[in-house]
């Protein structure tokens, strides 16, 4: 044991991976130690190498992952894992996946988490008892009999991260671990890893949430760039290597660093109309999936042109049965949504398509054409558009959504961030007048997720409501912020007003960010929030 | 996500049996059901499948949509077989004509009274068989899945891949809900009037196709899942959930092999034959 520890947890030397299918190497001499008990934070845009990296220590590579080019050494607690098989690496090297949805294979928590063990054929009487350790160390005893697919998601985390533990493995890694939860759950599950750290285990942490991921004090950071290594060091080094327009810093940190760079100015912010006439009306409105459970309790909510809506609140609290009533896709038990003067039970959705432009949280779900143009094409010809004015909208969406040279490309085919834009493009393309987006950022990288939205908010709707658990992303983007909790509008007006308030954040799990912190208290200046850039022009 | 089917903790009589004596009843019941067109017996059996269904407390509510899909077919099996032949060669040769329905001209088409008696036959028999099919997901706790086939014989990598299996069909339901949801909100409207058939199936594209993608998509996403928790690591895997005969599974096992034997001798020895009421004949 002793001999084993002085080795460091993790040794990679000039580590180099191609995918069989791709041109361009996912990863070019990487080159780590990683001590035992330490917590590294890797961090990097979306396509930067980080899973590939995962994909490597955790054996994936080359084991399920065949026919690619892999040069390099890697040695996990001193030992070549080469020629072990995937269950063997399974035991030193535990891994939670980012979507912990597509992680869990049981149906129960109980099962699910004993899903390893009973592969290695540990006796059933061991495992109820690694199992309870686990459940109890975790603080999640009481969900051990419960269905996983009923789980909330930072449930269902805590289950998926349960499962990898009781294998007892010393080195874990999370790829994205905080990517779908609400600011409390994050503020627990980063509590969590410190812990798990703290009792000795390896943490390799990949997360695009950086400024989340500081608060737990990580002992080193790994930025990597269009799968190179750029730097691997300590924190304040990291601080200081790093793009705070590629990666979200602490809002003190971006602002000093963004002072001495050139950036474009954000967007102006739009301003609402409220003398123009209501777009959405939702009056006194109550519903319920079943009878017996109302998940919306009177709410009344008038949408106008030039609004542009965060919805914010803890999972669960009724934030997309809310939305699904704006496009028709729920009718109300109690109460009437109008759109335009409409009562949405007398429309389709189809008909109130025409308003209202709904896009799902994930492109997949809708992507089928054969080809970009022809998925543009789909909305307008069902709405009934004649063939010219399909044409043209299409043209116009290609353009804007910047897809014009993937016109006649599969959308199947396209990267993610390049299907979202194909999923907002075929929405645009029905020129509905407002534009409904549930978590459009969730785990996409900060550059990405800004370039996205400084766009959209530019693009020609009328008003635009998203869903986020992200507060500076209603910071910087929103005229008006909804709170939702248990099914109830619990304050509603410009953020200004209701970020203002810290115990009612608390209260619906919510967490000021320092970006907000910051623009309180810069507040007077300029009456209302300013993003990063301006921030970084004007505060010293 | 993989979903489960609605499955909810009643602890009724059905549910304390062990689900492997369970699926050794229902298998023999099938078994013994698909050798006879005896109305009588038939009626038995959908008798002991209706008791099952309401020792179970299954509610229409919760069963609504699985009959809402199989009924339809079922009629539709049946109508097409009374309608195109007699059906059921080896099950009778005689015919008594009973009514005719006009066709066209002086054309009659002639219903006999075992044409009738066989499409009664016929529906009960599929009702009865998809009554017992249906007590399984429902009433067997989903986290038993995998015991139970390895229970009954799987291997211990058949039985995880079966348990997986058993519940992609609830998965991809949800999948394919969600997709409509999506597409309705690009204004898709699942029933075209006045398509023709062809049109109808080019309809589907916009569901089939997102829902088949993630469905590979997801399945491989699991696969590496359960590479990373050591699946197949040992030739034998040990369960958690472990599952123990009572005697009342024992009589239920006993009950079901001998009501197929007995069925099975007295079809052989001519008990149990193809049955038309003699007032159906003769009144």
């Amino acid at each position: 044991m002793s001999e084993r520890t002085q080795e460091p947890a993790l040794h990679i030397r000039h580590l180099t991976y191609r995918y069989r299918t791709r041109e361009t190497f996912a990863l070019r001499d990487i080159n780590l130690d990683i001590q035992p008990g330490e917590l590294v934070l890797v961090a990097g845009a979306s396509g930067c190498g980080k899973t590939t990296l995962m994909r490597t220590i955790n054996g994936l590579i080359p084991r399920s992952y065949k026919g690619g080019e892999l040069s390099g050494t890697i040695r996990i607690l001193g030992q070549d894992p080469a020629p072990l098989r995937l269950a063997e690496i399974s035991q030193m090297v535990g891994t939670v996946l980012q979507d912990p949805e597509r992680q869990i294979v049981g149906a129960y928590v109980l099962n699910d988490v004993a899903f390893g063990l009973e592969n290695l054929a540990v006796p059933r009487e061991e495992m109820l008892v690694r199992i309870d350790r686990v459940l109890q160390e975790l603080g999640i005893p009481h969900l051990r009999d419960r269905e996983t697919f009923a789980l909330s998601g930072g449930e269902k985390q805590k289950v998926a991260v349960a499962g990898t533990l009781v294998m007892e493995p010393d080195i874990l890694v999370l790829d994205e671990p905080l990517a779908n939860l609400d600011p409390a759950s994050v503020e627990e599950a980063l509590r969590l890893i410190r812990h798990l750290v703290d009792a000795g285990k390896t943490v390799l942490l990949i997360e695009h949430r950086v400024e989340d991921v500081l608060s737990i004090h990580p002992d080193k950071a790994l930025f990597l760039e269009r799968g190179e290594q750029v730097y691997f060091g300590d924190v304040p080094g990291f601080l200081e290597v790093v793009n705070p327009l590629d990666v979200k810093l602490p809002a003190d940190v971006a602002v000093r660093r963004l002072r001495t760079m050139d950036v474009p100015p954000p967007p102006p912010r739009r301003t609402p109309d409220p003398s123009a006439d209501p777009l959405v009306v939702m009056e006194n409105v109550s519903f319920g999936y079943v009878p017996e459970r109302e998940v919306l309790h009177h709410i009344n909510l008038t949408i106008q042109p030039g609004d542009v809506i965060a919805i914010l609140g803890p999972n669960g609290a009724g934030k997309t049965t809310l939305v699904r009533h704006l496009i028709g896709l729920e009718k109300p038990t109690r109460g009437h949504v109008w759109i335009e003067g409409k009562d949405t039970r007398e429309l389709s959705v189809a008909q109130i398509a025409h308003t209202v432009g709904f896009v799902f949280q994930n492109p997949s779900h809708m992507l089928f054409a054969p080809t970009v143009r022809e998925e543009l094409a789909f909305g307008p010809r069902n709405l009934g558009f004649d063939e010219e004015r399909i044409e043209r909208n299409v043209e116009r969406s290609l353009q804007i959504m910047d897809l014009t040279e993937y016109a006649d490309s599969s959308p199947l085919a396209l990267s993610y961030g390049q299907q979202r834009r194909v999923g907002i493009g075929a929405i645009l393309a029905m020129e509905s007048k407002i534009l409904i987006m549930d978590e459009p950022t969730a785990g996409q990288d900060y550059r990405h997720y800004t370039q996205f939205m400084d766009a959209i908010v530019q693009l020609p709707f009328q008003a635009i409501l998203f869903i986020t658990h992200d507060l500076d992303l209603a910071v910087r983007y929103a005229n008006r912020v909804i709170l939702l909790s248990e099914g109830r509008i619990v304050a509603d007006g410009p953020p200004e007003e209701v970020l203002a308030d810290e115990e009612r954040l608390r209260a619906c799990r919510l967490r000021p960010t320092s970006l907000l912190r910051m623009n309180l208290a810069h507040l007077h200046r300029w009456g209302r929030f300013v993003p990063l850039e301006m921030l970084a022009q004007h505060v010293v | 996500m993989i979903v489960t089917w609605s499955y909810k903790e009643r602890n009724t009589f059905i549910q304390r049996l062990d689900p492997r004596a369970r699926i050794i009843f229902m298998l023999t019941a099938i078994l013994a059901i698909i050798q006879t067109w005896d109305f009588r017996v038939l009626i038995f059996w959908f008798a002991l499948a209706m008791t099952a269904y309401v020792l179970a407390k299954l509610t229409w509510q919760e069963t609504r949509r699985f009959w809402m899909v199989v009924l339809p077919i079922i009629t539709l099996l049946v109508t097409i077989t009374a309608l195109t032949g007699r059906g059921g060669e080896e099950a009778y040769q005689a015919t008594h004509p009973l009514f005719t329905l006009p066709l066209w001209g002086d054309h009659v088409f002639t219903i006999s009274a075992e044409q009738l008696v066989f499409a009664a036959c016929q529906f009960i028999r599929m009702v009865t068989m998809a009554t017992f099919g249906l007590l399984i997901p429902f009433t067997i706790h989903p986290a038993h899945y995998g015991v139970t086939f390895k229970g009954l014989g799987m291997s211990d990598k058949f039985a995880v891949a079966t348990d997986l299996a058993f519940r992609l069909v609830p998965t991809v339901a949800k999948d394919f809900q969600t997709t409509l949801d999506a597409q309705r909100a690009r204004g898709y409207e699942l029933e075209r009037k006045g398509a023709g058939l062809f049109q109808q199936i080019r309809n589907l594209a916009p569901l089939v196709v997102p829902v088949t993608i993630g469905t590979i998509l997801s399945g491989e996403d699991i696969i590496d899942a359960m590479d990373l928790r050591a699946f197949g690591a040992k030739p034998k895997r040990t369960w958690i959930v472990e599952l123990h005969y009572e005697p009342r599974d024992y009589i239920l096992i006993a009950a079901g092999v001998l009501l197929l034997v007995a069925t099975t001798v007295a079809k052989l020895l001519g008990y149990i034959h193809f049955w038309v009421p003699s007032w159906l004949i003769h009144g």
